[in-house]
């Protein structure tokens, strides 16, 4: 018989458990983590645990002048770094009412569908590599490589590039610049058959990927998610051609979109973007040479800048979504406020950890990489 | 269509006096309101001009005027246009409503501006500790906030002088540190 006050005592059921997945962990981009509920290998129930990579950004800027702030700004994302500083110096010009030369601008537009190629290149291997498949990444990341030759003698930087300045890009391109860049073009235009037959028509990925990960439009429109996946959906929204900047809307390209929502859609997306980016650096390579002039305006001192009081919210596409600087001066010498939005934030938090319930351990990582989220534009 | 809706949206707001309305360009729009009336005009914007996408939720230290400036971007995917709605609260308390109803990409952003700010929002469905786990100083992102004199007050400075620089010193080597930069 049991005593009056008895109490059984509470403990979860004896069929879960927990596990933490990250920081530092082969299915994880970056460094980053989960904690995740699991029945067998079922996920009940999933949280993102990020701060591994907090490294004071938007602090840190307050604290340095504008200028300064260029060579901080690409640290943000290390795939895709251009778009954090034309994002960025986008909105100095704005609060100082620069006019950016032409010649600048399409030299920004081809470092920016550069880097997205570089991007994606690196994000579909990520994607193989989660299913087991080595060679497609080993690929991807041997053409990325051929990308940053080109970043190398462009900018001196092949990663981190700081190219870009308030007012334009740092100097003109060197001589014979464009017929290398052609040929590189040329080069992975052939390639990208290769990548079809070796992974986005490999039965081995499209019976892995399809039906994970699945979002309905309604679902990405509510959680907020933008860019490739948001395509991947069904909408056909690019903040390049409908919140047009630089010179996209002289640009011919295609939206490309995806009808199903799951890790293949947004896999297919990204092939498709390939060719699409490769479409809009021929055009830049035709039109280029005739677009003649200084490649950056005349600017004020840099380290004795003050930028005029205002605020301003900046966008551009990056290859992982929207991004978006919200920034504030208050006519001194350093920013006032600088808040980064990195598509991320959305898709490496909430959308990952909705995804995940229900789908089985293994698949977390696909999500992840499917979603092509970045780490350090959660934590900045 | 989406001029029409845009022109819609100017006369709608220009007439409510609680709003001060400002069209920067075809595609940006600033309204500055009131902190109790912005619920209201965000619900305004999402259910009936179509402003789905919440971009971002900015929170802005005014300190000198002893205020918080909370900023919420909306975006329009019919008529491709952003709205940024300005509103001011009090830094103290600095208690503020959540709109996690309206829209739920603004969990993440009020987490962040809470740990980063120390701003209360009543309603969000998270406001536990996401990016410093481990931290129990104030909140870094206010402008009070000193990094320098945290980290001297945190943490201790300690000596580094191993063999291998005391070698090169005795050549004549060494690190060189300016009379002025010396803590």
């Amino acid at each position: 018989m049991r005593p009056e006050n008895y109490e059984a005592i509470k403990q979860p059921p004896s069929n879960e458990f927990e596990l933490n997945f990250g920081p530092n962990h082969p299915g994880i981009e970056g460094n980053y983590a989960f904690r995740v509920k699991l029945n067998g290998d079922e996920v009940l129930s999933a949280r993102a645990d990020a701060g591994y990579l907090h490294r004071g950004f938007e602090k840190l800027m307050e604290g340095r002048l504008w200028i300064q702030n260029i060579a901080l700004v690409p640290r943000i994302c290390v795939p895709d770094p251009v778009p954090m500083e034309v994002c960025y110096s986008l909105a100095i010009e704005e609060l100082c009412g620069l006019e950016v030369p032409e010649r600048a601008q399409w030299l920004r537009v081809m470092q920016l569908e550069m880097s997205r190629l570089a991007a994606h290149l690196f994000a579909f291997g990520g994607h193989a590599a989660t299913t087991g498949m080595y060679t497609p990444m080993f690929w991807g990341v041997a053409d990325r490589d051929l990308i940053l030759d080109r970043f190398e003698e462009l900018t001196g930087g092949r990663v981190y590039s700081i190219y870009n300045i308030p007012g334009g890009v740092r100097r003109d391109m060197p001589d014979g610049f464009l017929d290398r860049l052609e040929s590189l073009l040329d080069y992975l235009d052939s390639r990208l058959a290769d990548y079809d037959n070796l992974f986005f028509r490999n039965q081995v990925f499209i019976k892995r990927a399809r039906d994970i990960g699945t979002m309905s439009q309604e679902q990405a429109l509510k959680w907020g998610v933008t860019g490739p996946n948001l395509r991947a959906t069904g909408l056909a929204f690019d903040v390049r051609r409908d919140d047009p900047y630089l010179v996209y809307e002289k640009i011919d390209f295609d939206v490309v979109t995806e009808p199903g929502g799951d890790a293949l859609s947004r896999n297919l997306v990204r092939r498709a973007e390939l060719k699409q980016s490769i479409r809009i650096l021929r055009q830049i390579i035709k039109h280029l040479p005739s677009v003649k002039g200084p490649v950056r305006c005349p600017i004020p001192n840099p380290l004795a800048w003050n930028v005029p009081a205002g605020e301003t919210y900046t966008r551009v596409e990056s290859s992982k979504g929207e991004l978006a600087y919200y920034v504030v001066s208050n006519g001194g010498d350093k920013p006032y406020r600088v808040h980064v939005r990195g598509p991320s934030s959305m898709h490496a938090v909430q959308v990952l950890e909705k995804l995940a319930v229900g789908s089985r351990l293994e698949d977390i990582a696909q999500i992840m990489f499917s979603l092509d989220a970045c780490p350090p534009e959660v934590d900045r | 269509m989406s001029k029409e809706l845009n022109l819609w949206l100017d006369d709608l707001l220009k007439d409510i006096k609680i709003i001060q309305f400002k069209r920067k360009n075809s595609r940006r729009v600033r309204i500055d309101i009131s902190p109790e009336a912005l619920p209201a005009l965000l619900e305004l914007l999402q259910g009936r001009a179509s402003y789905v996408h919440l971009s971002a939720i900015s929170c802005v230290d005014w300190i000198e005027e002893g205020e918080f400036e909370l900023v919420y971007h909306v975006w329009s995917y019919e008529t491709n246009s952003l709205v940024s709605a300005h509103t001011r609260i009090a830094r103290d308390p600095g208690v503020y409503l959540s709109v996690y109803d309206l829209y739920t990409p603004a969990a993440f952003f009020e987490r962040d501006i809470h740990e980063m700010f120390g701003v209360y929002f009543e309603g969000s469905p998270d406001m536990e500790k996401f990016i410093l786990t481990e931290w129990n100083g104030p909140p870094p992102m206010r402008k009070d906030f000193d990094s320098e004199a945290f980290v001297n007050q945190t943490f201790n400075w300690e000596e580094y002088h191993p063999q291998w620089l005391k070698d090169i010193e005795a050549e004549g080597g060494g690190i060189t540190t300016r009379p002025e930069d010396v803590r």
